[in-house]
């Protein structure tokens, strides 16, 4: 909602900049204001750019704490505001109501781009037009790089990343300050072309049209806001042509009607997100070998999660719970639970619904802090850390609904788990593309040799919303191979999947044991727990009532009363 | 210090605060229940407006029944938003950003469509009088009483919108209709379970939300002019009151609203008039910083 009123940053920054000296011309000192310190076009436009990213993370500080939707929709909105009124007041910087003018033109070499000629108005344009193609350019190529990967795993879910080992706000954080930086470069274009403006320029309506342009187009691909810009750009000169001066409020009643319609009528815009991902041939895993074999796992080579051995590294009891406790207001939901997990072992937890299963889960991830009680992984204690932390020492965790973005492909989905990837970080993106490129190929192979392990490779480059739920499911256990956690945590792996694949996903559950992983599921089952679990765990309002093997329990009169009632 | 501007400006804060209460518990009510980021409401404030001022020219109404008439529109216009707008989006499982969307679609549209209805002039509101001529409906009277001075219309400011804040409080709180709301808000799940019509409590608050509005759209046309573009920054003024007091709360609101009013007008002892408007979006800045759940809100957001 903010991007009028970096634009307006960024192009009086530039002005101030590229404005000759007060004492360079006595006409222009004369008139008092339109002075500043006759700068080069060139480190203008880089002050410009850097003092608009300065501003946008400014802004986003409140959002750190509060990354929800509405509160952003505010920020923004109020930045957006209170923003059009600093530059309105603010009459050193933008000369206040009235601007600024005789802002000189763009010249590289001998060629002027004054728009105040023909031939420099046709040169503007097509320098805009190269501009235009440069920030589609760099758009794209972070849209598609690993860090690409990572904001839409973000759009799709909030509080996924977290739980992928990754901390999302430093992400969020610098696409925002990189959209406002662009933002921030065209304004100082703006202003060389303009060669006078006024704070009135960067109002509301303006984010509100860019809002439009990409709402119209369809949200999550440039090349939507694209065609948008062209039909919402087109607009204009034909109404000024049919109505004249009238043409202007018509033109917003139109945005504005095209808005509604847009979000009633077809939501995800003229070109959703996905529509045009090349849906290519599937490669199946060349490389590995199907029929694994537990010790040798997948290859992650420089991806590790890398983990600091502790001396307690060779116990059997990989995870120790103890007597932790959970409650909401009054009611409490883990009153004293205390189990472990054994290395190498399937642990189930059974019991009736609100027994507390998840709720542990939430706990032992950090998703919900203790009340008292203690975690331990190998020895180290876990409370308290957040969540992003404790999946970097080993623990990863499935949820009950899948939780993958349906506008990626599988591969995309997966992959984004991978630790350690260089090109999650825009620094290496630029410095050093081709290490990133490569290990984008690495990061693509273990993605993929996990999904071979699930025995869904096959799908890798199909968009996720064109899968069956029940292989949604074995991807989203394909995503926890890949994170490199040793424990993994899995939230009903088969609810909501129709009972032919279950036993695929038995299957799948089997194989992470294979591979030496420390597994703990919740699972509704009871047929499922049988085949699979080493050890149950029969939880009843949040404490652990017994345990022992799946056999032992399920014989137990007492618990099956409990379980399934008389 | 100088006592006597101190206290000019404390009345003139209290007067604002009490009309940027009444414009957050009408945006809160909406927002709350609905969880809506309704811009949209903007336009019950401008129909409430022009209403009255079409009312009395055209349709040759007295004061009280063009003002009457004012506020109709705005709950018309309102209800329209929920039933052209809101509605069909829900019905299909729009997300909150869509239905914002929405609002921003309608909010850009509504005041272009009343400057080609209406024209780009401002239209003060008049009344015919005895004598069959169109003249200043309104004698904003001064009161002075030694150094301190308050007009009518300010008086009826603080008057009208705490009498209307309590009311929607007591109704919402004490009668069945108005727990209804509180349900609905604090538990969806649980209210569309027992039998509670998520339909008609939207109805409800956007009825009310709206007239609010219309009741803040009279006060400007009133004391200054209706013009297309009169509604938006009070609106979001109302937004910020309901953030700065306290999501989930309208009394948080209220006092919200009161306490910015307050503080925008007493900058004005430290900053030039026009850093007024400053003022109110640093403080909200601030508070989301270091107490996100606004100054009077319950902890955890």
């Amino acid at each position: 909602m903010a991007q009028a009123v970096l634009f307006g940053i960024g192009a009086f920054t530039a002005a101030r900049l590229v404005l000759p000296k007060a004492d360079a011309s006595s006409a222009v000192a004369a008139s008092g204001i339109n002075y500043g310190l006759g700068w080069h076009w060139l480190p203008a436009t880089v002050v410009a750019i850097g003092v608009t990213f300065v501003a946008a993370l400014i802004i986003s500080l409140p959002a750190i704490r509060l990354i929800k939707g509405e509160y952003l929709i505010l920020l923004t909105l109020a930045f957006q505001l209170g923003g059009e009124q600093i530059l309105s007041v603010w009459e050193g910087f933008t000369g206040g109501p009235f601007g600024v003018a005789g802002i000189p033109p763009l010249k590289i070499g001998d060629t002027s781009f004054s728009t105040l000629r023909e031939s420099g108005t046709i040169l503007y344009a097509g320098l805009m037009l190269v501009i235009t193609i440069i920030v589609i350019l760099i758009s794209w190529g972070l849209g598609e790089s690993p860090f690409g990967r990572l904001l839409k795993t973000i759009r799709g879910n909030e509080t996924l990343l977290p739980s992928l080992g990754k901390n999302p706000i430093r992400p969020e954080l610098l696409t925002f300050g990189i959209t406002a930086a662009i933002a921030g470069g065209i304004g100082a274009f703006f202003a060389y072309s303009q060669g006078a403006m006024v704070p009135g320029n960067f109002s509301l309506d303006l984010s509100i049209l860019v809002i439009s342009v990409v709402v119209l187009g369809g949200t999550g691909n440039i090349a939507g806001t694209i065609v948008g810009a062209i039909i919402l750009g087109g607009l204009e000169p034909i109404l000024r042509q049919v109505l004249g001066d009238e043409g202007i409020p018509w033109q917003r009643v139109i945005y504005g009607a095209a808005l509604v319609l847009m979000m009633i009528i077809r939501p995800a815009g003229l070109i959703p997100e996905g529509a045009l991902t090349r849906i290519r041939k599937p490669k199946v895993a060349k490389s590995f070998d199907q029929n694994l074999n537990g010790a040798q796992g997948i290859q992650f080579g420089d991806f590790t999660n890398k983990r600091s051995s502790s001396p307690e590294e060779n116990l059997s009891e990989v995870l120790v719970i103890e007597d932790i406790k959970k409650s909401f207001g009054g009611l409490s939901a883990v009153g004293g639970a205390s189990f472990s997990l054994r290395k190498g072992q399937i642990t189930a937890l059974i019991g009736p619904n609100g027994a507390g299963k998840t709720t542990i889960f939430n706990m032992i991830t950090g998703t919900l802090s203790c009340d008292s009680g203690s975690i331990k992984l190998r020895g180290r204690e876990l409370t308290g850390m957040p969540t992003y932390e404790i999946e970097r020492l080993g623990i990863a965790r499935s949820f009950q609904d899948v939780r993958l973005n349906e506008s990626m492909t599988v591969l995309d989905n997966v992959a984004v788990a991978v630790p350690n990837q260089p090109g999650e970080k825009i620094f290496n993106l630029i410095l050093h593309p081709l290490k990133s490129r490569k290990a984008e190929k690495s990061v693509n192979q273990i993605a993929l040799d996990c999904l071979a392990v699930l025995g869904v490779a096959q799908t890798a480059h199909e968009l996720v919303r064109n899968l069956s739920y029940g292989d949604q499911k074995l991807v989203a256990i394909a995503r926890l191979l890949a994170t490199d956690c040793d424990v993994l945590l899995l939230d009903e792996p088969t609810s909501g999947v129709d009972p032919g694949s279950v036993n695929l996903v038995i299957e799948g559950v089997s194989k992470l044991r294979d591979l030496g992983k420390t597994v703990c599921l919740v699972e509704h089952s009871v047929h499922f727990v049988e085949r699979l679990a080493d050890h149950a765990i029969f939880l009843d309002q949040g404490v652990v009532i017994a345990e022992g093997t799946v056999a032992e329990l399920v014989s137990s009169a007492e618990l099956t009363e409990l379980y399934f009632g008389n | 210090m100088n006592f006597e501007l101190l206290a000019q400006l404390t009345i003139a804060g209290i007067v604002l605060g009490s009309f940027y209460a009444l414009l957050g518990v009408s945006f809160g009510l909406v927002y709350q229940t609905s969880k809506i980021f309704h811009l949209a409401n903007a336009i019950p404030f401008a129909a409430g407006g022009y209403g009255a001022v079409w009312s009395a020219e055209v349709l040759h109404l007295p004061l009280f029944v063009a003002l009457a008439f004012g506020l109709l529109m705005a709950v018309v216009f309102g209800l329209l938003i929920l039933f052209l707008g809101y509605f069909p989006v829900m019905r299909r499982n729009g997300a909150l950003l869509s239905l914002f969307l929405v609002s921003l679609g309608i909010t850009v549209a509504f005041p272009n469509l009343l400057q080609i209805v209406f024209g780009t002039e401002n239209i003060p509101l008049r009344t015919y009088n005895s004598e069959g001529e169109l003249s200043s409906a309104f004698d904003n009277r001064v009161f002075s009483s030694g150094f301190l001075t308050i007009t009518l219309i300010d008086v009826l400011k603080i008057i009208v919108s705490w009498v209307l804040i309590i009311a929607v409080v007591v109704f919402v709180k004490r009668t069945r209709s108005g727990r209804s709301i509180t349900a609905l808000r604090t538990n969806p799940t649980m209210a569309t379970a027992v039998g509670i019509d998520r339909k008609r409590v939207y109805i409800l608050v956007f009825a009310l939300g709206s007239f609010l509005a219309g009741v803040a759209g009279l006060f400007v046309t009133a004391e200054f002019v209706a013009s297309p573009v009169m509604a938006l920054q009070w609106t979001i003024v109302g937004f910020i009151a309901v953030f700065f007091g306290g999501i989930g709360s309208l009394v948080g609101t209220a006092f919200g609203g009161l306490v910015l009013g307050l503080l925008s007008s007493l900058s004005s002892l430290y900053l030039p008039v026009n850093y007024s408007p400053i003022v109110v979006f640093a403080s909200l800045f601030i508070i989301l910083l270091i107490r996100p759940q606004g100054l009077f809100g319950k902890a955890s957001v």
